[in-house]
């Protein structure tokens, strides 16, 4: 905090004014525990700043070749396709996580609740081509689920319902784990109160419990969301093709090289910064009455 | 107009073992008794919210064990409130209405008059959030009385209040409870709460009714030794029966003998139990004075309006006066005094 202060100092005021601040603040007290934590996270934070330093300073050398790639067909429909196929397993996600997040977050400890919180955790602890090779043998064409949809005319393999499919199973904890959280935050008081005043479960669910958990709902499937449209071994298992923007980017890389790859990557990391930009800054207008819980 | 048939539940840590009582149309029932013993399940049971492992539920002589709450025309009040964050004042108040399927501004309009009632008007538009905690406990009251309930549970409603705030509500709750002829259980560990409104009270200890009646008799008249502690009597002695005549008893405890009017027998153990205000003081030693005890003054504890006076008297008593009597006695430890009791105000303990 200390350090925070001293820096907006010496960049607000003109030289003169920090200068004679500066020399306020020396031979205050410094908590050196905290300047040691900032000193150690700054480490990490540096490590993402200078990659992204290295590849920005690359590529805005050669402006025109990273518009030319980046404005190509081919990487603006992957892009698109990725964040639709993302969209896509999130609304899913809602519609079943929601239930089952609000079911873990009422039901009373047991081991059976137990045993379903660790299935729900499975995608988090598995190495990713291995939720992939999961999804690959239940919804492929002889898949136990892959089967039955072929012959409805619902296809998975090389398939968008195949990115949706795989995206859903690896983004799943993030959301149900996220939504159960807030859940948990309403009071169950508040919910025998609103029975007892004469609402059925589903409306104290709808007008009490849900209003008041938007916010973790919301974030939840930002974090759910974001998770997705980075997989790339889950999804590319079951649907190399259509291309999303992680295989896509592979892809590129081991044919075209490296300079070509870098471009795209360059152009995720600057549409997704600003996509994640937006989403975090509507948080605030989301579910404002959580604090008040 | 509710009754509980040997119910048993358990919930957590906290549960009711085998309870049977009977709450009639109209009474201001308190369930007191110390923190865990199972007040709020108990007053939980009643509203719905936790079905019992055995026994029954009856409501207006119907069984309602397995009805859900929002069935079964009871409200309940919090003692945090539980006021809804994301609904305004109106909208709290109105939200029973609301999901009766009202329209949004008729329910308004419906619960204007009970804003007024509770004076909360000006507080219409304002979220939960910004109120004081009295106001607060007002909402979460008018929001319980709009659904016009039969029954009303209150869970230590004013626990959480100052003690001005807490005399006003205790006075909207008697008039509720007068003018609208509700039925009222309300869980409480106050004795002062327990006197000024109860017309009938359970004491639950250890998730067990272990007495219950008319306040009147439960709080001056209890039925164990426990119970007496719990509902404040202040001089409660073990003693041996030694003589019964006509059903006046003499009782030797501690070496100081009382009369009381009971039916042991000589040579039983009984359990004596003294109101405060029943023990008559006098300064200096009053030889005269038939079954007078004289003592010293222990310590003289001022309570508000009232001073607590121990003596010791062979055994430690504690008198009530008003302070004003204290000071005007100047009591101070070691002020010789002398002590009676009726027999009358003895109430005995048996077995």
């Amino acid at each position: 905090m200390k350090t925070r202060v001293i820096s907006d100092d010496l960049l607000r005021g003109g030289r003169e004014a920090s200068l004679t601040r500066w020399k306020e603040h020396r031979g205050r007290y410094v908590d050196w525990c905290t300047v040691g934590f900032c000193i150690l996270g700054a480490l990490l934070v540096g490590i993402t700043v200078l990659a992204i330093a290295s590849m920005a300073s690359a590529e805005l050398a050669n402006p025109a070749h990273l518009l030319e790639v980046a404005t190509s067909s081919e990487v603006v429909g992957s892009i698109l396709l990725t964040f639709a196929a993302g969209a896509n397993a999130v609304l899913l996600l809602a519609l079943f996580g929601t239930p089952l997040a609000y079911v873990l977050a009422r039901a009373r400890p047991s081991r059976f609740k137990g045993v379903v919180e660790s299935i729900v955790d499975i995608p988090l602890i598995l190495p990713h081509t291995v939720a992939g090779l999961l999804v690959y043998l239940l919804f492929m064409r002889r898949g136990w689920l892959g089967a039955p949809l072929s012959d409805i005319g619902l296809a998975f393999e090389d398939a968008y319902p195949g990115t949706v499919v795989a995206m859903l199973f690896v983004a799943s904890p993030f959301y149900v784990n996220t939504v159960r959280e807030g859940f948990e935050k309403v009071p169950v008081h508040l919910e025998n109160v609103a029975r007892t005043l004469g609402a059925g479960t589903f409306t104290t669910f709808r007008t009490v419990t849900l209003p008041l958990s938007l916010r973790h709902i919301y974030s939840g499937a930002v974090l759910a969301w974001g998770r997705a449209i980075g997989e790339f071994a889950g999804v590319v298992m079951i649907a190399y093709y259509p291309f999303i923007i992680s295989t896509l980017i592979y892809y590129s890389f081991t044919t075209d090289g490296i300079q070509t790859s870098r471009s795209i990557g360059f152009a995720v990391i600057l549409v997704s910064f600003g996509v994640f930009y937006l989403l975090r800054r509507m948080t605030r207008f989301v579910g404002r009455y959580d604090d008040r819980v | 107009m509710i009754a509980f048939d040997r119910v048993s539940l358990t919930l957590g840590s906290f549960s009711l073992k085998d309870v049977s009582l009977t709450i009639g149309k109209g009474d201001y029932y308190f369930v007191v008794g110390p923190s865990g013993a199972g007040k709020t399940v108990l007053l939980e049971a009643i509203a719905g919210l936790h079905s019992p492992g055995s026994g029954r539920i009856l409501l207006r002589g119907e069984e309602i064990t397995a009805l859900p709450p929002e069935r079964r025309g009871v409200a309940l009040v919090y003692q945090d409130y539980s006021l809804f964050p994301n609904m305004t004042v109106s909208e709290n108040v109105s939200y029973g209405l609301r999901v009766r399927g009202m329209r949004k501004g008729e329910a308004r309009a419906g619960v204007a008059g009970l804003l007024e009632r509770f004076g909360i008007s000006h507080l219409a538009d304002r979220y939960p959030g910004t109120l004081s905690g009295g106001e607060q406990q007002r909402v979460a009251l008018a929001r319980a009385v709009a659904v016009k309930p039969e029954i009303l549970l209150l869970d230590e409603p004013l626990s959480a209040l100052d003690p001005v705030t807490q005399e006003k509500f205790i006075e909207d709750l008697r008039r509720l409870h007068r003018e609208e002829g509700l039925t009222i259980v309300q869980v409480s560990h106050s004795r002062r709460e327990t006197h000024l409104l109860a017309t009938r009270v359970g004491v639950i200890i250890d998730g067990s009714l272990v007495d219950e009646g008319e306040a009147e008799v439960v709080l001056n008249r209890p039925r164990s030794r426990e119970v007496a502690a719990f509902v404040g009597v202040e001089n409660i002695l073990d003693g041996t029966v030694t003589a019964n005549e006509n059903g006046v008893a003499t009782v030797d405890a501690g070496g100081r003998t009382f009369e009381a009017v009971t039916e042991a027998a000589a040579g039983e153990a009984v359990t004596l139990c003294i109101r405060a205000d029943d023990v008559a003081l006098a300064v200096g030693t009053d030889p005269s004075a038939r079954k007078a005890m004289a003592g010293r003054v222990v310590s003289v504890v001022e309570n508000g309006p009232v001073a607590e006076v121990k003596v010791d008297c062979g055994v430690i008593l504690t008198a009530v006066l008003t302070r004003r009597s204290a000071r005007d006695l100047s009591l101070v430890p070691g002020t010789p005094v002398t002590l009676s009791v009726r027999a009358t105000a003895v109430h005995v303990i048996r077995g």
